[in-house]
């Protein structure tokens, strides 16, 4: 089996890679300072492409294709999202935020409030934030490795943790800056180069469409059963079954599968007949083609689709500005006017790379629907070129895309893990650069073992989950923070702790497994439209409540905000 | 940072309160909240298109391809279109203001 071999080639080239850049990296970084935030000399170019690459997460790589494989047109929004998310953030806190000098969120808060409560709740939310995030990576890394190379889930999982925690905290923000940039363009390639040929060979097998019905294997299909599955018939289909199903043991016989429930124990192969109806796994209700092309139809459990939509699109555009590790990055900038070049080139860099996961989903639909069975719809994108191209060439850009992926779990990870661990040296541990490292440790060790028990969740929708709570607490921090003089730091701390607090039990009640369906459902799975304006409300309404309780420097944390970076306003030392 | 100055609080305080420093920001909220609201309008429209313009945005122009595609790919190249005009605005109007404000404060400070 050529197909393990290279699998675990590719990864360990991509890991090969990110150590060696980073200890390279590591020679260039000595102050704790160049520790944090790569000594702001990086240019927008590089920088960029590291923004990009520490961006793109799994959810990005595998989850959005893996999204529109079930659900169809309205998952068109993650990518649009994700990308004007970036949007936002440079219009409204850019360069204000880059001018107030701090390394975190949490001393952002700190520098503008004056006040040590306002920076704790901070904190807690970078963490909560990063570690909902760093989540989907370790599952996506699982899933990954499982399937290139056959290992246990969570082995891939355990992986990323170890390379991460080692490249983070031996070489700090400095090596992660050249890190990041090389994951970006490897990520574009690795997406890129196989859709050529998937294209071509769609073209070549007569360029199928999905056509109106439920989803159907277009072929006699086998499918492998990964783990024990609860799954629905859709329409009553005769399939040969090797292996344990409804509780009975067979052995290549034929069965007929009527409408309803099944259960199927793991290893199980069910073989299917040529333009039979996919059943769909109890986890994913997937759509009939008609409605996945179309959007906002209400798919399966997915109720009040306009509400839904709305909802997603304020939590990602108004999420991205809050993402721990992403604002960071707006420090290694060396001023204002860099940091707006910097975010036109990422806007640029996004649009260009989410172009791509969209096709994967659409080809996905009409090669891969036995996911829909399986439940594993995350791992379309890495299915497709063995589905559509025999042969060595198919195993090869399986290679390239299984590399990709490795890419994005460890860039994500490697940044957010910075941040975490960041927050986590200088609030709850001294601050030193050794304290760092066991904050890393840390940072990786949570989520992890989070991993190992969320693995049906879909990546794309817990990312989505992170960004909600993003936009319900830092959004309304950072906007009011640096637009308007009034907030308090009694505001500002009821506006994170009812904003992010709300959004996080509703992401909380959403991964616990509450039902999707109805309006209860809706408000808790999406809960970013409800959320992010009570977080204003609270702010703005507590702040006018005790103006007492105004920072006493307000005045010239304003000017420095707003004056360009020539003038040094001297900063109030924060230790 | 060699050309970096630092001008002691009363300057600062002046600076605050100036014209110059509140046309600044002035000019900067200006562009800045009214885009914001007008691309979360567009994006809206799209949502709300999508959902009760059923049969507009299912029209099909070419092949498979629908209205509601060709709308899709619009507020993708409207998002670039913004970040262009906004760093023009930057570039054009803020900029040279800061820069006013800031030869300003030097004059200021070499006294």
């Amino acid at each position: 089996m050529g197909h393990e071999v290279q699998g675990g080639l590719a990864i360990g080239l991509v890991i090969a890679a990110t150590v060696l850049i980073g200890a390279f990296g590591l020679r260039l970084s000595r102050t704790t300072s160049d520790f944090y935030v790569a000594s702001r000399s990086v240019s927008p170019v590089w920088n960029a492409s590291a923004i990009s690459g520490e961006y793109l997460s799994a959810a990005s790589f595998l989850g959005v294709a893996g999204l529109i494989l079930t659900y169809g047109a309205d998952m068109l929004w993650f990518p649009v999202g994700y990308t004007a998310g970036y949007l936002v953030l440079l219009v409204s806190v850019a360069a204000p935020l880059r001018r107030s000098g701090a390394y975190t969120l949490s001393d952002f808060a700190e520098a503008r409030l004056e006040s040590r409560t306002v920076r704790q709740v901070s904190s807690i939310f970078v963490v909560t934030i990063g570690w909902l995030y760093l989540l989907p990576q370790f599952v996506g890394a699982g899933l990954t490795v499982q399937l290139a190379t056959g290992a246990p889930g969570w082995v891939g999982g355990l992986l990323v943790a170890a390379v991460v925690v080692f490249s983070v905290a031996t070489g700090g923000m400095r090596s992660i800056t050249f890190v990041q940039a090389f994951q970006y363009w490897l990520k574009l390639s690795a997406i890129a180069v196989p859709v050529l040929f998937l294209v071509l060979a769609w073209r070549a097998d007569g360029m199928p469409t999905p056509g109106d019905g439920p989803p159907t294997f277009a072929d006699r299909t086998p499918v492998e059963v990964p783990a024990d599955l609860r799954f629905d018939v859709v329409e009553p289909v005769r399939v040969l079954v090797n292996g344990v199903l409804d509780g009975q043991r067979y052995v290549g016989e034929p069965v007929v599968l009527g409408r309803g429930s099944h259960e199927v124990g793991e290893g199980a192969l069910l073989t299917f007949p040529a333009g039979s109806t996919v059943p769909h796994a109890a986890t994913v209700e997937a759509s009939d083609n008609a409605s996945w092309a179309r959007p906002l139809t209400a798919v399966g459990d997915r109720d009040h689709p306009v509400y839904s939509t709305y909802s997603l699109i304020l939590a990602l555009f108004f999420g991205t500005m809050g993402l721990p590790h992403v604002l960071v990055r707006f420090y290694t900038n060396p001023d204002g006017r860099t940091a707006r070049r910097t975010t036109a080139f990422v806007l640029a860099l996004l649009g260009v790379f989410y172009l791509f996961p969209t096709v994967y989903g659409a080809l996905a639909r009409l090669y891969t629907p036995d996911l829909l069975l399986t439940g594993r719809t995350d791992t379309a994108v890495l299915l497709l070129p063995e589905r559509l191209i025999a042969g060595t060439g198919g195993q090869l850009l399986t290679a390239l895309l299984t590399a990709g992926a490795f890419a994005a779990f460890l860039s994500t990870s490697s940044g957010l893990t910075v941040s975490v661990a960041g927050v986590l040296a200088q609030d709850v541990l001294r601050g030193s650069v050794r304290d760092f490292r066991v904050a890393a440790v840390l940072a990786v060790a949570v989520p992890f073992a989070l991993s190992l028990w969320a693995r049906s969740l879909s990546i794309a929708d817990i990312v989505g989950l992170a960004f909600a709570v993003a936009a319900s607490s830092f959004c309304p921090l950072l906007v009011l923070g640096i637009w308007w003089r009034r907030l308090t730091s009694t505001g500002a701390a009821a506006g994170l702790l009812v904003g992010g607090g709300l959004a996080t039990a509703a992401v909380t009640a959403t991964v616990g497994g509450v039902d999707r369906g109805g309006w209860t459902g809706a408000l808790l799975a999406q809960p970013a439209a409800w959320t992010v304006p009570v977080a204003f409300l609270v702010m703005v309404v507590v702040s006018r409540r005790t103006p007492g309780r105004l920072p006493p420097h307000v005045g010239r944390t304003m000017v420095r905000l707003h004056a360009p970076e020539s003038i040094a306003v001297p900063e109030r030392r924060v230790d | 940072m060699s050309n970096t100055i630092e001008p002691d609080s009363d300057r600062l305080v002046t600076v605050q309160n100036s014209e110059e420093f509140a046309e600044l920001r002035r000019k900067f909220r200006g562009f800045a909240f009214p885009m914001t609201v007008v691309f979360l309008a567009w994006y809206l429209l799209y949502v709300l298109m999508s959902g009760y313009a059923r049969d507009f945005m299912g029209y099909q122009l070419l092949g498979n391809i629908n209205v509601g595609y060709v709308f899709g790919l619009l507020q993708f190249a409207s998002t670039f279109l913004i970040a262009y005009f906004y760093e023009r605005h930057m570039d054009n109007k803020v900029d040279p203001l800061a820069a006013r404000i800031r030869s300003q404060l030097e004059g200021g400070q070499q006294r």
